[in-house]
């Protein structure tokens, strides 16, 4: 009786793991007359034969019935890692995938969700020939990431992102990679103004996000236009925000050290150092001052401000209030880099 | 009809027999077609005759001739129990005692002139030297062992406690073997609950023949179906020592070098005597990983059938590229290949105890070989599920009770068909199960799943570690011995 209160079926499917085929990733674009274009590789754990499968469906969960009726094995989704989400897909609104794919019990909340730009089909089919396991070895790459915080790329996973899309003032953000003639190669950090891809940002912008956001460390932080390399950074955020929600002091707390400098300042000179570190100050402010613009023009928060404003004892204030407060708001932002100074042998000191 | 007569006759003949006088001609008629009985004539005078009567193979034929003939025949005492010199010479009045005594390797002494019948015991002093344990060894601690004879066995505790509170009762249990049960305790210490338990089931006994003390306990446990042994069987008689200063009973059975325990729990089945030996967090280590070794025997191989079977979802995806792999071309479901596998080892088990020594190793090699590569090549089992087989059949070695290595097997058995049937449910549901038989269970009427339930907090500090001896200053409490504290209190 506790059984079938539970809900749980005292007889399970066939899930005899010679017997069925776990998919582990799925690729969604966008098809014609609006349909889903859905692919992923089959088999993909045993070393037979691969071969890439695309269906063309109005409904996701089609895809992986045709995909049965194709193949010799069933298909199952328990094992899936990553959703690859193509970016014309992603900037018309992905919420009814999410929704299908979290309303599902055999799919964990800790797949990546990766939005790629190009075509992924394409690339797979001439992919498999030289590297069988290329769904494997992304998948690999991810976790890395995901599991050691390393601060190099943004990795969002299922539960992540459900997080920040349900969760008031926040707006959420999924890793870009794009398709390239030498590979799937990371792009930058893909903003989305709820489930709407609305920018997405690379290079020293994703750079600075992942400072100020993501997981606060950046083993490499690369100033190309001051000549300089800075290592081990890390950040610590100390927001404040006047009362009436007008101006915001974005302070940025930063411990970093030089790795390689290639300009003519003489760094062992405490004072050409103090020079250097006050453009690097600058230079990041003006940086960061613009990313911040940009978040404040697309109407997307994600770095979570609006959790600035909530007060105890009083009703928290409206997202759309909110996100109209950002828009306006005048944001100070001030860099304190502490560095560490190279020490010279020679030196007196 | 007629067996019917036969019967009826024999029973009139034994009846004559028992219920007879002593006398030469009784016990001839008695020992007829025996032959190894002897009735030996001395004549010490014209006018006296001593008659001896013995069973050969009983006695001890030297001290025969030592202590009895030869003093005998230079007798010239009226009483011939002033020449013969043994403290345990004993008067029988009547012929049942006598045949008592004649078939325990005593002889019969008749003086005809004085219409006397005396008994001398001379028993045979054939037996094993005391060897080391073979069931339970260790490295360090004392490495003698109980042998067959119950008097040296007793002989070995009493020099572990030479106090006199330790008593020692005798009984005799089967009607056809006879055979001698030595109940100890330590009074004023034990539970009398205890020992009148045990008492009382000792009574109610009735078979016929009694050969090993595990034929004792099966007729004194409480829950004959169960496969968890309600008394502990150890040779070594520091754990007996150590036992009854814990205030636990002791039964010896003659013709047995393994004792029994009583009350144990199950955690019990766990300690092993080295455990008192080593630095106690060495023996804590030991211990945890004999609880942790003991689940993976029984649970590792189930949970690989049932994930393979039922939740291929929960399996690392590095981990499901091996087992994709390995079972890509296998003819046999999870289930059956493991049932094979397990039903194998239990045969190459079972087959290198009844084994000689010599053949034993063969039986290793050949094992190996076939269990680990060849059904392997041939496609019978997978490399994961060998690998399996191997972790959990030595770690259901690690536990030091023997007859708990082969209970393991049947709860892994039982736990395999579940996790078949229910995938991880069925695991669930299967140690419930065990748990539940276990927290049902007794042993000699006490709860056999303390000191954890029923809880008693103190007892901890000796069960899934055993903590320093210092800080063990109380005997157990759930074993409600009359003294506490294992300590004297300073005055």
């Amino acid at each position: 009786m506790t059984f079938w209160l539970a809900g749980c079926a005292p007889f399970t499917e066939n899930n005899l793991i010679e017997e069925i085929s776990p998919i582990t990733f799925l690729s969604i674009s966008k098809g014609d007359n609006g349909k889903l274009k859905v692919s992923t590789i089959l088999p993909s754990l045993s070393k037979k034969n691969k071969n890439v499968m695309s269906q063309e469906v109005s409904l996701l969960k089609e895809g992986v019935q045709k995909y049965n009726l194709n193949f010799y094995q069933e298909v199952k989704s328990g094992q899936m890692r990553m959703l690859l989400i193509s970016d014309e897909l992603a900037k018309e609104g992905i919420m009814s995938i999410i929704n299908v794919i979290l309303t599902d019990p055999d799919i964990p909340l800790r797949i990546y969700l990766v939005i790629v730009k190009g075509n992924f089909e394409k690339y797979l089919e001439s992919q498999l020939d030289k590297d069988e396991n290329f769904d494997y070895s992304f998948y690999r790459m991810l976790k890395h990431y995901d599991e050691k915080n390393q601060g190099e790329l943004t990795v969002i996973n299922l539960h992540q992102f459900k997080h920040l899309l349900y969760t008031p003032y926040s707006d959420p953000f999924l890793p870009v990679f794009k398709i390239q003639e030498d590979g799937v190669n990371y792009e930058g950090t893909a903003l989305f103004q709820d489930d709407k891809l609305v920018e997405t940002i690379s290079s020293l912008d994703d750079r600075i996000f992942q400072l100020i956001n993501n997981d606060h460390y950046l083993s490499v932080l690369p100033i190309s236009e001051l000549e300089v390399v800075l290592g081990h950074v890390r950040s610590k955020i100390i927001v404040d925000m006047d009362s009436s929600y007008s101006t915001m002091t974005y302070t940025v707390n930063i411990d970093t050290r030089i790795e390689e400098y290639r300009g003519e300042k003489q760094l062992f000179d405490p004072k050409e150092l103090e020079n250097m570190k006050k453009d690097i100050e600058t230079h990041l402010e003006q940086q960061t001052h613009e990313l911040f613009k940009k978040m404040q023009e697309l109407k997307v928060d994600p770095l979570q401000l609006g959790v600035q404003t909530k007060r105890p004892f009083s009703k928290p204030m409206e997202e759309k209030k909110w996100i109209e407060m950002f828009e306006e708001m005048d944001i100070k932002i001030k860099y304190n880099i502490n560095i560490d100074p190279l020490t010279d042998a020679n030196s007196k000191r | 009809m007629f067996w019917k007569k036969k019967q009826i006759e024999s029973k009139l003949v034994t009846q004559s027999i028992t219920e007879s006088e002593l006398s030469i001609e009784a016990l001839k008629k008695s020992l007829v077609q025996m032959d190894d009985a002897e009735f030996v004539e001395i004549d010490i005078s014209d006018i006296r005759k001593i008659y001896l009567v013995y069973i050969r193979t009983l006695i001890d034929q030297e001290k025969l001739n030592e202590s009895i003939i030869k003093p005998l025949t230079n007798c010239s005492k009226p009483s011939i129990q002033d020449c013969i010199v043994n403290s345990s010479i004993i008067h029988i009045p009547i012929f049942i005692e006598a045949k008592k005594q004649l078939f325990s390797g005593s002889i019969l002494l008749f003086d005809s002139s004085q219409n006397l019948w005396l008994a001398v015991p001379l028993k045979n002093p054939l037996g094993r030297a005391i060897e080391t344990s073979e069931t339970e060894t260790i490295l360090f601690g004392a490495k003698d062992s109980f042998s067959e004879q119950v008097e040296q066995n007793i002989t070995l505790i009493r020099r572990r406690l030479p106090i006199h509170e330790l008593k020692a009762e005798k009984f005799t249990v089967g009607s056809m073997s006879e055979t001698s049960v030595v109940l100890m305790y330590i009074e004023g210490l034990t539970n009398p609950d205890f020992v009148s338990t045990v008492k009382e089931k000792i009574s109610e006994i009735n078979f016929d023949l009694f050969f090993d003390s595990s034929q004792v306990a099966a007729f004194m446990e409480e829950h004959q179906h169960s496969i968890f042994p309600q008394f502990q069987q150890t040779d070594r008689p520091d754990v007996v020592a150590y036992s009854l200063g814990l205030g636990k009973i002791t039964l010896l059975v003659d013709n047995t070098p393994f004792a029994l325990v009583a009350p144990i729990t199950f955690f019990h089945l766990f300690q092993s005597p080295e455990d008192y030996i080593n630095r106690w967090v060495v023996a804590s280590f030991l211990r945890i990983i004999r609880y942790v070794s003991f689940v993976l025997s029984i649970t590792l191989i189930p949970f690989y059938v049932a994930l393979t079977t039922h939740h291929y979802q929960m399996i690392p995806l590095q981990t499901l590229l091996v087992l994709v792999d390995s079972r890509s071309k296998l003819p046999f479901t999870p289930f059956w290949e493991a049932f094979i596998m397990l039903i194998f080892i239990e045969i190459i088990r079972e087959a290198s105890l009844r084994m000689p020594t010599k053949t034993g190793q063969t039986l290793g090699v050949i094992g190996g070989i076939v269990v680990g590569q060849a059904a392997v090549e041939a496609g019978f089992a997978s490399n994961v599920l060998i690998v399996m087989v191997g972790i959990s059949t030595i770690a259901a070695f690690l536990i030091p009770n023997y007859l708990m290595t082969k209970a393991n097997s049947l709860m892994q058995l039982m736990l395999l068909v579940f996790s078949s049937l229910f995938g991880l449910m069925g695991i669930a549901l299967g140690i419930i199960a065990i748990l539940a038989h276990l927290n049902s269970l007794s042993s000699i009427k006490q709860p056999y799943f303390s000191p954890v339930s029923p809880f008693f907090r103190k007892d901890w500090i000796d069960l899934f570690i055993r903590g320093p001896l210092v800080k063990m200053l109380e005997r157990p409490e759930h074993l409600k011995p009359l003294k506490l504290k294992r300590y004297k209190t300073r005055r």
